[in-house]
């Protein structure tokens, strides 16, 4: 793994990074590896090639808060709204979803100000649209996460000099942020997974003794097609239930 | 380093550019960013604008208005103040004069 972050740190060096961001980066890389075991080629592709992606969100970010704070985060899909319009309130500003699906935030040291954010489902043909459709109301798009597409807008488009905040908050000390609803979701999906499991698997026995292929195969599709039925029945409730919060 | 210079040449002069993009009349941040976006100046993004305008706004240069709508939660509209419309022909006049004298010394240097 060393070797791996050894490489991706000369990278960044060859390409400007400031050392300062090349160190919080790489901390926060082996942070995110350590909570999820897995190996950074796979996680994160290439070094090279990782490096000069991440060497280009960081001239971005250079030119948009020469002078901010810098904090990068995640949220499940349960909560992330409701954890950035409160963070927004703090005058973090999210400047995009990195490729792990975190959330690059930067705040201004001179004129924090506060901010909202909206998230909309919308497939990748209709996503400039909806963006055009939204721009007159001051929202500005900030990151995209499969069919979420993420939105933000200065409160000081609706109540000007108000918005800036005094003195804010400090940095918030954790970066992740998982929700009840995420733990009862992966519960009840698990414990439905078993139930499939323990029912099938022994019809899939019976069947294998009699020899009869088309049956087994039938049984096996069957279960793994419960299986997606009902993760995506929960995911389209889901989805409707946020349509109707929103009317 | 092109971007960068760019963008410090903006931070300059965007005041002005706001100011001068309501001497026809009163406009909403998204209009505002669109003149100036129209006139080549790139896209201003609202953590960039807002900024400005509340400063104008503080300083007693541009007046404001928040008018409910239909649909949305309502628009924040500026107008220039009789201050704003004198410092931006001041303050405007001293942009062109600096902007002469750079093109000059520009010209010159490019010419040989």
């Amino acid at each position: 793994m060393s070797g791996y972050f050894d490489e991706l740190t000369a990278r960044l060096r060859e390409a400007g990074v400031p050392a300062s961001r090349i160190a919080v980066t790489v901390d926060d890389l082996r942070a995110y590896l350590a909570d999820s075991g897995g190996d950074p080629e796979e996680e994160f592709g290439p070094a090279a090639a990782f490096a000069e992606q991440l060497a280009a969100t960081a001239g971005q970010e250079a030119g948009e808060a020469a002078s901010g704070e810098r904090w990068t985060w995640t949220a499940d899909i349960f909560t992330d709204q409701q954890r950035l319009n409160e963070f927004g309130e703090q005058g973090w500003e999210v400047q995009g979803i990195d490729r792990l699906g975190r959330f690059v935030c930067t705040r201004s040291e001179e004129h924090p100000q506060r901010w909202e954010y909206r998230r909309e489902v919308v497939s990748p043909v209709g996503r400039d649209a909806l963006t055009e459709r939204l721009a007159p109301e001051g929202w500005e798009p900030c990151g995209t996460w499969f069919c979420y597409a993420y939105y933000k807008r200065p409160k000081a488009a609706l109540v000007g000099p108000e918005a800036e905040i005094a003195s804010p908050p400090p940095q918030p000390g954790r970066r992740i942020f998982f929700s009840p609803a995420l733990y009862g979701f992966a519960a009840v999906y698990f414990v439905v997974a078993l139930v499939l499991a323990l029912t099938v698997l022994p019809l899939v026995q019976g069947a294998a003794g009699d020899d009869e292929p088309g049956t087994l195969v039938g049984m096996v599709v069957g279960a793994a097609s419960s299986l997606v039925v009902f993760g995506g029945a929960v995911g389209v409730a889901f989805l409707v239930r946020r349509r109707r919060r929103r009317r | 380093m092109t971007a960068d210079r760019r963008a410090s040449w903006l931070k300059g002069v965007l005041d002005l550019l706001v100011l001068a993009s309501l001497s026809e009349g009163e406009s909403y941040g998204y209009e505002i960013a669109k003149t100036l976006a129209d006139a080549g100046l790139g896209q201003i993004k609202g953590g960039t604008l807002y900024p400005v305008l509340n400063r104008l706004e503080e300083a007693g240069l541009l007046a404001t208005e928040f008018r409910a709508a239909e649909r949305g939660p309502g628009r924040r509209y500026y107008r220039l103040t009789e201050e704003g419309r004198r410092t931006l022909e001041e303050e405007g006049a001293r942009w062109l004069a600096f902007d002469e004298s750079v093109r000059a010394v520009l010209t010159k240097g490019r010419s040989r």
